[in-house]
This record gives C-alpha cells, structure tokens and sequence, in this order.
C-alpha cells in the first residue's frame, strides 16, 4: 500500500459520539473540510476539532450501529474517502457503579451492563501480595471469583472490551473504572496499605513425573 | 431463498466458533478496515442474504470463494440451521484443486472477504440472545 | 449427539453389541491438525481384520480410513469441517457391521495441563499454585474448566478439589496441616457451550512440604 496522504484515526464512543481526526503529512496548514453521508445526504462537519487554527478532526453524533461515509478534501480535490462501520473503532463507556456480594471465599461482582451486545466485562483483583492483577471475564457484567481469603483486602477494578469475531481487531477497550479496595464486603479505602510487609515467596517441592 | 426462519443463535455460534476463524484465516492478517466497507445489512435475514450471495455467486475479478473452507462451513452451517435452504453442492475434490491453485488470493477477493467479514460481524452483534 | 446403530444384516444383534467403541478428539494438537481416536470398549475384542472409518462432516473428502496402533485406531487430519455430525463405522472386510453417529466437536478431550508450581507466601500465609495449558494458543477451544486435587500424602483417599477457569490458585495456609507433605495436580475438560466432552489426562503430580507452625518453610 502506497503511503496514504493522511492519517486518519476514528473512535466510536460508546455508540454515543464519533470522533474522526488526521493528521495530514502532505497538506499540513491546510484547512481541509469533513464532509459525510447521513440519510443520503452530504453534509458537512458542524463541529470541527481545531488544532494550531486549522481543522484536525471532526465531532459527529452516533445514532446507531451504523456504516460511515465521509470525505476530507482542501476545496479543490478530495484528498481521501472512506466508508467504515462505526463499531469497528468502539470504545466502551468504563464500568459504573460496582456493586460486591460476598459468600464464603468467592465475591461476585456486578455492574449494569452497556446496551449493546457481545462485550466482555473483565473484572480485575489482586490482593496485597500478589504482584500482578488476576483476571475473570464474563459475557455480562456478572463475574465470580473464587478462591479469595477473607482475611486478605483485595483492590477490584473492571473494564468492558468488545469481542473481536463482533467488531473486529481496530476497537479500544474501555478506561479502567476506578480501583475499589474491599475484605469480605467492607470498604477498606486506604486501610489495605498499612498491612503491607514484604511478601516472601519461594518455590516449594519436586515434580513427580 | 427466504433467511427469516433459520436458528439465528445457532448460526451465530458456529459463525463464532469456527466460521469466524476460517475467515480470519483467509485474509492473512489483512485487516478489513483496509478497505471500504459500504455493504449494510439491516437484520439477520438480510444479513444471511448477503452473506449467500457474495459466499457463493461469484462476481467480477472473484470467482473462487466458495471453495474456500469458510464457504465449506457456511454452507454446512445454513444447510442444518435454515429450513429448505439446498446450499451449494461443492465438488470437492475440485474444491481442494481450486484452493490449491489459487496460490494468490487476489485483492478482489480479499476484498470480497472484507466485506463478508463485516456482515458476519453485523449479523453477530445484532443476533438476539 | 452420539447414537449407535447397527447396519450390516450378515450379523445377529448378539455380535454387532461385542463391537461397542469409544472415541474422542483432540483439536489443533500440531498446528492445525486434529487427531481423532477411538477404541473398543471391550480390550478382549479379537481386532484384527476390524477397521475404524469416518464419514460426512469432512472438508474435500466422503470418508477416510483410521490408522491403528496397537489396540487403538487414530485419524490425524486437518478435514475436519467441525459443524455437523459424522458417522463412524466398524468394518470387517470392507463391510460395516456396526456404526455410532458423533460430532467431532462434542466429543473434544483436551490435552493434559502441565508445569503445576507451589511457591509458599509467607507474608501471605498461603500456596500459590500455577499450572500450564496448551490450550490458551488454540483457536478453538480455548475456554476449559480446571480441576485442581491435593491430598495429604499419607491420606491416600483424602482428595481436596477446586474448580477454576484461571491457571492460578492460592491454597491458604490455614486450610492444611502444618509440617505434612502434599501431593497436588490438575485436569481439564472443555467449558463452552460449542465444544463439549470428557476431562483430560491428569498433570505429572507435583509434591511439597507446609512448614511448621513456625512458619519456617524447607523444600
């Protein structure tokens, strides 16, 4: 493929917003117009991304799942043309409002899910001792972790990603939701630090084989 | 053919299982965001409609696709879940010849694929459960 | 779904039950080829001029023929279609004498875990254990439930289970006896609703030692 004459980079957020922007390597400090196809007509971008006084993008509302058409040119010749499903670029709202419910060692955590489907909802936890974050997903945002030690605070954070065979390979998971930290259903804020001391480790045993 | 009473779940399960990685297979790593995908379909009948037509009639520049694996287990896949539906009769020692020959898979075809991919990928988003 | 029937009428029903057989399959064992393989239920069944054969749900082929080893008949193909059911036969001299319908894709017996590690926390007061999977590379079963036994060594029977979709586990420290030597391993079985069938092999075992109450830890 030659190398295109813009760069053009698309979010979809939340099927709520559509974000075009680019960044041209030839045509820079030029004004180049956004032009797209709704309701097959050609309209023009009513509220454009400004960047150094020159247009660099365009903001465009998502009404549904939808393909988009659009143009950008420098008023004399359409420098680039495409047409795109919107859900190929999705970017998921972050996770809301997690709600936790305890029994014996597992949690099982909630949140509502996005009204769109074939999403996977990954809920992240580790304990102060662990070094790295241990993953679950699920179809929904209803997601059990088993195995936990009520005598342990355990930080939680989730995020939503979409499914590839869905939506395919340019999407973006959403932003993390903020870190909630928890032992055994009470909210333990800054109190999961002060039971810090080194964790010492070592491997234990022989393989039978 | 009339695509309203097939088992849309199940298809959608076989598509996401092993259609799906038959497809990505074929087109190598190309992604279909490199091409212009302008081809819309509104529900799962129309979706399924699109998907036969381009699968299996072929068109200018790309005449091979269904001999490809991913035509093989779209074939399969509406035969068991849409009522009435014949399908295509693959030959299918010519079917191993055909893929063997092309050593090129062509742009067009590519293309075609990309297209094919995208209302897969439609028909699964918006397939009820 | 598997049924068996019998088709060949040079047979009285007596017979054709001697020949019942089990199969499984293995997806992507090399790359991209599958294995497939079956046996007699009964290991006393006289196999010599017995054939295994498959047909329907094949990519570019009607049937293929199973090699055989020993006791034990395999296919190792890439043809698998992997939608749809097949049907596979018994014959003797060329004629079926008893045949099982099944699909491939439900009858799928993962590849045994491996590598299962213990490393002891003592901050933490538990057991990491960790394990390997072949199947987190596949492309197509690639979701499996685990099952993790441990069992203190001198209680023979005494097995302890834990069900989990990840490869990592913490034992808390609390829940063994303290100073007592533990052998541990894991199996898996496919956990989707498109790809069924039977738990693998058990892993190579893996032994360890808790600490004393003290907490001090040998290996």
């Amino acid at each position: 493929h030659p190398e295109p004459v813009l760069q053009v980079r698309i979010i979809n957020f939340n099927f709520e917003t559509v974000q075009v922007t680019w960044s041209p390597r030839r045509y820079s400090g030029t004004n180049l117009t956004f032009v797209y196809n709704s309701d097959e007509a050609s309209r023009p971008c009513c509220n454009y991304i400004v960047h150094e006084s020159h247009t660099a993008g365009c903001l465009l509302e998502a009404r549904k799942d939808e393909i988009l058409c659009f143009s950008l040119g420098n008023g004399t010749d359409i420098l680039f043309q495409k047409c795109e499903w919107i859900s190929a670029y999705l970017k998921p709202s972050s996770p809301e409002d997690l709600s936790f419910r305890w029994h014996e060692d597992a949690v099982t955590v909630t949140c509502s899910d996005l009204p769109y489907k074939r999403l996977v909802y990954e809920i992240q936890y580790k304990s102060i001792f662990d070094t790295e974050w241990q993953s679950k997903e699920g179809e929904t945002c209803n997601v059990t972790m088993q195995g936990l030690d009520s005598e342990k605070c355990y930080f939680f954070r989730a995020r939503v990603k979409t499914l590839e065979s869905s939506y395919g390979s340019d999407t973006y998971p959403s932003d993390w939701s903020k870190v909630t930290h928890q032992q055994r259903g009470e909210l333990r804020g800054e109190a999961c630090y002060t039971a810090v001391h080194g964790p010492a480790a070592c491997l234990l045993g022989r393989v039978e084989w | 053919y009339n695509f309203t009473d097939c088992d849309f779940e199940k298809i959608r399960k076989k598509y996401q299982e092993v259609i799906y990685q038959a497809l990505n297979k074929y087109m190598n790593g190309v992604k279909t965001t490199e091409f212009n995908n302008y081809i819309y379909c509104e529900d799962p009948p129309d979706c399924l409609a699109k998907i036969d037509l381009i699968t299996f009639y072929p068109t200018h520049g790309c005449t091979t696709l269904a001999k490809e694996i991913f035509a093989i287990r779209t074939n399969a896949t509406l035969t068991l879940q849409c009522p009435g539906y014949s399908g295509t009769q693959i030959n299918n020692t010519q079917a191993k010849k055909k893929r063997k020959k092309r050593q090129v898979t062509t742009n067009k075809c590519r293309e075609q694929v990309s297209h094919l991919m995208e209302l897969w990928r439609r028909f699964s988003r918006i397939s009820k459960q | 779904g598997e049924s068996g029937y019998a088709q060949n009428g040079d047979f009285d029903d007596a017979e054709l039950d001697d020949y019942p057989f089990s199969c499984y399959s293995q997806l992507e064992v090399d790359e991209s080829q599958h294995l497939l393989t079956c046996t007699f239920d009964d290991p006393d069944v006289n196999s010599t001029n017995l054939e295994f054969e498959i047909c329907g749900a094949l990519l570019d082929v009607k049937c293929l023929t199973f090699n055989k080893m020993q006791e034990m008949y395999f296919i190792r193909t890439k043809k698998f279609l992997l939608i749809g059911d097949s049907e596979i036969c018994v014959k003797l001299k060329g004629k079926k004498i008893t045949c099982r319908k099944m699909n491939v894709v439900k009858i799928v017996k993962p590849e045994a875990p491996f590598d299962i590690r213990v490393i002891y926390r003592e901050g933490a007061n538990d057991f990491l254990v960790t394990f390997n999977t072949s199947h987190l590379q596949k492309k197509y079963v690639k979701e499996l439930l685990h099952e993790v036994a441990y069992r203190q060594e001198k209680h023979e029977n005494d097995w302890m289970h834990v069900n989990l979709s990840s490869t990592k586990l913490a034992l808390l420290q609390r829940k063994l006896q303290p100073d007592a030597m533990y052998e541990i391993k894991v199996r898996s079985i496919p956990n989707h609703d498109y790809f069924e069938g039977f738990w693998s092999e058990w892993s190579p075992s893996f032994h360890f030692r808790t600490p004393e109450i003290t907490g001090r830890m040998d290996p």
